[in-house]
């Protein structure tokens, strides 16, 4: 697939840079504090730590969800504090994000789900088809094109899930959990998905649980527990592939 | 085309939604009546004006005596009053109108027939002014009633103005009512809207997180409120023509005299075709701006 188009022409600095960076809920506890953190382009990192340690969040900032509660978050090397909705729409347009609990839209069909981001950013129905067919035969749901949510077992949502997120040649990719649905021969091709995009020039996040993705994969780890981020290194060669 | 109506919102299934186009179908259907009654009302004043203005109806009484004959109505006065009206340098024209013409104008109210025809009834004499001005117009009086003391000059120009200020009341209450419909369509647009936009805030932000601009999301919702508008439009004026057809029907059968046959105007027609397409735009209008800024408060 040739998926990456050119989007950032002339933007050289990190993908994503958190300065200092807090993040709170209304419910007033600091999920992290003075978190910071730059991901080159072009990087491939797993995002890794205990269950409520912070992974959805740092994700959701990213994914331009929350705003920090201090610090910066520059995407694409623009503060994102500074930007106005329609711009935060137009950077939105070039991450590609699976979400945990997948946000599929229930009254539309597999194909229709796919096709939102290509639709939103305006692009003409004949490539929308093309791409969106292309891409549900390559997540093996060429026979469910026109299946309403409900009727997908877990793991079909979450490769449509995942078709979304990448259908409009994302620079950068956020998956949550995107394999937790899946058996691990499953979560090896969705993960391949991911390496090609890579590949391509994506850059790419992956929280994950899943310790055989993490053995497998060569890509370093960020690390979130007790409110603190550490890098680590690629745990490969731990389990063999 | 199908695609055209493609909406990423399940806009089509909100009671709500429903609610808009039935209440778009009575404003119409009511500005319709409205428009129509305001036109009619226009005419008719245009009618009473053209035909009245500049004109004098004098009354000369039959004689009191219960046994005069009704000959004795064209009597030595109607001769006076006549020569005095037609020497008058502000009068045009003064004509008697003969008995037979008298008796047709009261046949709606009195019927026809010998025992009618036996009546003592007034001599009408119609006259014609040079100038329609209201000094004129006393000054005939006066000269009159020299002449003949018994005979009473109607002036026109006085049950016109009362009419035409009932013509005017109308045409202001058409114009209120018109504005108050409006006024409730871009409420009930508004509460529609905002119904609709609560019911969808998990469409709505899965769409953004893709993308979205608040336009693309106020689009859907405009396209949808200018549906709604023109077939809830097209729905009420469906109601008004055959409401129109009974009230004609209706108005034919009062005797001829009383209504007269006023053309209502193309502007009216065009007034009233243009209605579901004005309701459509006003409906999609206010969505879109409603939509906007409530999407300002989202994520
Ligand atoms: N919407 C919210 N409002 C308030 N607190 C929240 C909200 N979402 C998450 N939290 C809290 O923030 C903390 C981090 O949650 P988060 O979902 O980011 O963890 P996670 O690392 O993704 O966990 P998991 O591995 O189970 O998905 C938790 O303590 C959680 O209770
Ligand atoms: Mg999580």
């Amino acid at each position: 697939m040739a998926l990456i188009r050119k989007k950032n022409a002339g933007f050289t600095g990190d993908t994503v840079q958190l300065d200092g960076v807090a993040l709170r809920y209304d419910t007033g506890r600091d999920v992290f504090k003075a978190l910071t953190l730059n991901l080159p382009q072009k990087s491939f990192y797993f995002l890794t730590g205990p269950s409520g340690a912070g992974k959805t969040s740092l994700l959701s900032l990213l994914y331009l969800a929350m705003r920090p509660a201090e610090g910066t978050l520059r995407l694409f090397g623009e503060d994102v504090t500074l930007a106005s909705r329609t711009r935060l729409a137009e950077l939105r347009r070039k991450l590609g994000v699976v979400f945990q609990d997948f946000r599929l839209l229930d009254h539309l069909s597999a194909f229709d789900n796919v096709a939102l981001p290509l639709r939103v950013a305006g692009i003409g129905e004949a490539a929308v088809r093309r791409d969106v067919s292309e891409l549900l035969k390559w997540v093996g749901l060429a026979d469910l094109m026109d299946a309403r949510p409900a009727i997908l077992s877990g793991g079909q949502k979450q490769r449509v899930a995942i078709a979304r997120a990448v259908v409009n040649r994302p620079s950068l990719i956020l998956a949550d959990e995107p394999t937790g649905n899946v058996d691990d021969k499953i979560a090896v091709r969705l993960i391949q998905l991911f390496v090609e995009l890579h590949k391509l020039g994506s850059s790419v996040v992956v929280a994950t649980h899943n310790e055989s993705l993490t053995a497998r994969f060569p890509f370093p780890r960020l690390h979130l527990e007790n409110g603190t981020l550490s890098v680590l290194p690629p745990q490969v060669g731990a389990e063999t592939g | 085309m199908m695609l055209a109506f493609r909406s990423d919102l399940p806009l089509r299934k909100t009671a709500a939604g429903h609610f808009v186009q039935w209440l778009v179908m009575v404003l119409v259907f009511m500005a319709a009546l409205a428009a129509t009654v305001h036109a009619y009302t226009d005419g008719l004043l245009t009618h009473w004006n053209r035909s009245v203005v500049g004109t004098l109806t004098v009354q000369i009484p039959p004689p009191a005596a219960e046994n005069a004959t009704p000959a004795a109505s064209t009597s030595d006065a109607v001769t006076a009053a006549l020569g005095a009206l037609k020497t008058h340098p502000a009068v045009a024209t003064a004509n008697l109108i003969p008995r037979g013409k008298v008796l047709e104008l009261l046949e709606p109210w009195l019927g026809s027939g010998a025992a009618v025809s036996d009546l003592p009834l007034p001599a009408l004499i119609d006259v014609q002014l040079r100038d329609n001005d209201a000094s004129a117009a006393a000054a005939v009086g006066k000269a009159l009633s020299a002449a003949v003391p018994t005979a009473i000059v109607d002036d026109h120009r006085v049950w016109l103005s009362r009419l035409t200020n009932l013509a005017e009341g109308v045409g202001v209450v058409a114009l209120t009512l018109m504005a108050m419909i409006s006024g409730a369509l871009a409420l009930t647009v508004i509460f529609a809207t905002r119904a609709s936009l609560a019911e969808f805030v998990q469409v709505i932000e899965v769409l953004h997180l893709v993308g979205a601009k608040d336009d693309y999301i106020a689009g859907q919702f405009a396209r949808r409120a200018l549906s709604q508008g023109i077939i809830g439009g097209l729905c009420g004026l469906m109601l008004y023509v055959p409401t129109l057809g009974v009230i004609a029907w209706l108005g034919s059968r009062v005797e001829r005299g009383m209504l007269p046959d006023i053309t209502l105007p193309l502007t009216l027609w065009l007034t009233l075709a243009a209605l579901p397409f004005v309701a459509g735009l006003l409906a999609m209008a206010t969505a879109h701006m409603t939509v906007r800024r409530t999407l300002r408060t989202m994520m």
